[in-house]
């Protein structure tokens, strides 16, 4: 199947038989064929070029012409620095610098570098008429910071009608924009505003929202498809995201990609992202990369999500890291080996939890990078600290610093996946935030509650009496039954008479009496060597 | 605690930086950081109060707010704005001993990166934590902050990159001011960087947000 209906049908979200790949290829393009991130993006040949090693060599469902979020200022007057291995960066402001709103146009098809990507566009559509060609826009709002600047934050509450003004002209300009790449043959329109997530929902609703959906809803009118490019913690905003109606989202590894799927197909839009950029693709090596992909394609299943990294490749990513993820994107039997092989390594580190949490006192674990260079962590610990004096001797605590091998393993037998976390008899309890010391009392009496119902339930004992014979054992059986009577207690008699047994007991002559409490330690399940060494150790 | 320190730390929590503001709704037509900064020293408050019982207080609790994802940068710059606004009045004061800060705390950009709104909130942020901040700018060597500390003797340094080509730069900048000035701490941050990143070049701390670097220098400056 052709690539680009593979990611409609994505878009629409129909089933796919496998997720589509769209590697984020930018100035990665210049590194492909040998020239620096200026020499790359002022020439419609070399994009061109870089676009075509990177379709032979990655072998994409669809790919972005140009990730250049500089274009449209640049041609709004902000002053641009190139640098070799970057896209440029945008440097002055000219909305802080006296000049007015009301000066400046809407860019044209011959403005700028906007020719550059339109003649890119149309050439690459020739080249590959079966690829989904991405046509990329600077998001309105990241537009708006460009010509303002930083004061954009702050006039947005002394003076919102001002930034309301900005944001309707950086929207027609996206617009425009989006336009202009339509036409030269562009299939998607990626609006890619990662400043939005500096803001929180409410300012993104206020400000955002009007203006970016404009866009999307001209797109549709189209007939093409649109994407809502984010990177950065924007966790806040996925679902304001999702309202703005695009027909995907994408993000990066700063955001769970489990987390964007449950808000996107709760509201109906398709989803994309987030192979670690810098931590695996630039500074990983194949298997790394193997294993990232496959969790980002078990996670985001076969209806509606497209791989991708989270955000622009950077220049210097190895072209073998890239290719990896390709790999395992046609390759199922790839894809079963890498997981089995994962399972095989992690198995011999994941310790059986099934058990833990059983001894008398109630453990208190926390999962810390280390908790004297990471404050939160430290914060947590202390949180605890202060707490266990409470319960004087019934609670333990123990940090478990994952800098440390046995941690890692500790964490992920209890399956936490954030830092710092604190478990309760292997239970998470709370994740991140420093609870205040009444919660994390109140979860602790909790727990110890807990364990004195099912204490009380399994309470039983046994009195034995041992004697040479039964007439020995006679009286004191009779004497025994009446006090258990008495009491209303339903203890259990035995009468044990056998010599071996006797001396078993360490009885050298009867009538004698052995009091016997039982404790229900596990039901049902087998516990483990190391539970039982436990339970061992508490009867001396 | 005195009544007007009290509201002036609630202006800087919430942004409130002049009477004329119209940020935060709630506090409309309220004197803001401005003008209760002024009034405090009027009446005779000790400035190194003002600083330390109410403009800190009010900058340490947004800091926190900021962590939790309660508020985003723009509310965070509203604080900083009405907390600069304050520290204009008692500039004078600092410059003739009547207040002390803790430290010297100096910040950049690494070299080729040019982002700075995350460098400017840590400056701000700092600042506003009662230390002297001198901020280099953006794309910054080594050079400079090695001149800075000359200047500054014992003053922390703090690290900001952006960009995944340029967080490599860090290393090298690491490694040239402890070899100029042994014993400076660095304290790193920045989209790209994390705390694996920042024991393998030798930094001394990293930080997911400023509040983080105030802790920081609270514990190595100010204790």
């Amino acid at each position: 199947m052709n690539g680009l209906k593979i990611l409609e049908q994505a878009f629409r979200l129909e089933k796919t038989e496998r997720a589509p790949w769209v590697p984020f290829v930018g100035v990665h393009g210049g590194q492909l064929i040998g020239v620096d991130a200026e020499t790359y993006l002022k020439s419609s040949k070399n994009i061109v070029d870089g676009i075509s090693r990177a379709v032979e060599l990655y072998k994409p469902d669809g790919i972005p012409v140009a990730f250049d979020l500089q274009i449209e200022a640049e041609i709004l007057g902000c002053k641009i620095v190139w640098s070799k291995e970057n896209p440029p960066a945008v440097v002055s402001h000219p909305l802080s610098e006296g000049v007015l709103l009301s000066s400046l146009r809407i860019p044209g098809k011959t403005d700028g570098r906007i020719p550059v990507v339109l003649e890119a566009a149309a050439e690459l559509r020739k080249k590959y008429p079966e690829l989904g060609l991405y046509g990329l826009i600077t998001g309105p709002f990241t537009l708006a910071l460009h010509l303002l600047g930083t004061e954009i934050f702050m006039k947005m509450f002394e003076d919102p009608d001002y930034v309301h003004e900005v944001m309707v002209f950086c929207s027609l300009v996206g617009k425009k924009h989006s336009e202009m790449l339509l036409d030269a043959g562009c299939d998607i329109i990626a609006v890619v505003d990662p400043m939005t997530s500096q803001i929180d929902p409410l300012s993104f609703e206020t400000f955002v929202t009007p203006y970016v959906s404009s866009i999307f809803d001209a797109v549709r009118e189209r007939g093409k498809y649109s994407s809502f490019f984010v990177c950065g913690h924007a966790q806040q905003n996925i679902e304001v995201m999702c309202d703005c109606r695009p027909d995907n989202i994408s993000i990066d590894e700063n955001i769970p990609l489990d987390f964007v799927k449950e808000i996107a197909l709760s509201k109906k839009i398709s989803f994309g992202g987030n192979l670690k950029l810098t931590v695996v693709l630039l500074m990983g090596d194949a298997d790394d990369v193997k294993r990232d992909a496959l969790a980002c394609l078990d996670l985001g299943g076969d209806t509606g999500f497209i791989l991708a990294p989270g955000c622009d490749l950077p220049m210097q990513t190895p072209v073998e890291n890239i290719q990896a993820v390709s790999e395992i994107v046609f390759d199922r039997y790839l894809q079963d080996y890498t997981r089995n092989l994962d399972k095989k390594e992690s198995k011999l580190d994941i310790m059986n939890m099934r058990d833990y949490g059983q001894s008398d006192k109630v453990i208190v674990d926390i999962i810390t990078l280390d908790s004297e260079s990471c404050a939160p962590c430290q914060y947590m610990v202390e949180a605890v600290k202060r707490v266990a004096p409470h319960f004087e001797g019934v609670v333990e605590w123990r940090e478990h610093p994952i800098k440390k091998m046995e941690a890692v393993s500790f964490m992920s037998s209890l399956m936490v996946k954030n830092i710092p976390t604190i478990c309760i008899d292997g239970k998470i309890a709370f994740v991140s935030q420093i609870p205040p010391q009444s919660q994390l009392i109140e979860a602790i009496q909790k727990r110890i509650n807990e364990k004195l119902k099912l204490k009380i339930k399994s309470k039983r004992s046994e009195i034995l009496i041992l004697g040479e014979s039964e007439q020995e054992c006679r009286d004191i059986t009779k004497r025994v039954k009446r006090a258990i009577a008495e009491l209303g207690k339903s203890t259990g008699v035995s009468v044990i008479t056998d010599k071996e047994q006797m001396t078993a007991f360490g009885v050298k002559k009867g009538p004698a009496v052995i009091m016997v409490n039982y404790k229900l330690k596990s039901e049902v399940v087998v516990p483990s060597l190391e539970v039982v060494k436990e339970w061992i150790k508490e009867v001396g | 605690m005195n009544e007007i320190l009290t509201q002036l730390s609630d202006c800087i929590e919430f942004g409130k930086i002049n009477m004329a503001s119209p940020y935060p709704p709630q506090m409309k037509g309220q004197e803001g950081a401005d003008e209760l900064t002024a009034k405090a020293l009027a009446e005779g408050i000790n400035p190194q109060d003002v600083l330390t019982l109410g403009l800190m207080p009010g900058m340490e609790r947004i800091g926190l707010k900021f962590r939790e994802n309660k508020v985003f940068v723009p509310q965070v710059l509203m604080s900083a704005k009405a907390m600069s606004t304050a520290m204009l009045h008692l500039k004078p004061h600092f410059l003739s001993g009547a207040a002390k800060q803790k430290g010297t705390f100096i910040i950049g950009t690494v070299l080729g990166d040019l982002h700075d709104i995350g460098k400017n909130l840590v400056s701000m942020m700092v600042e506003g934590s009662g230390y002297k901040v001198i901020d280099l700018g953006t794309d910054v060597g080594s050079d400079k902050f090695i001149a800075a500390l000359k200047d500054h003797p014992g003053a922390v340094v703090g690290l900001s990159a952006l960009l995944t080509t340029t967080m490599v730069n860090m290393q090298a900048i690491t490694k040239e001011i402890k070899d100029a000035m042994p014993g400076t701490l660095i304290t790193i941050g920045g989209a790209p960087v994390n705390e694996d990143f920042c024991n393998k070049i030798g930094a001394d701390s990293y930080s997911a947000d400023p509040q983080g670097v105030v802790e920081f220098l609270n514990r190595k400056l100010a204790s």
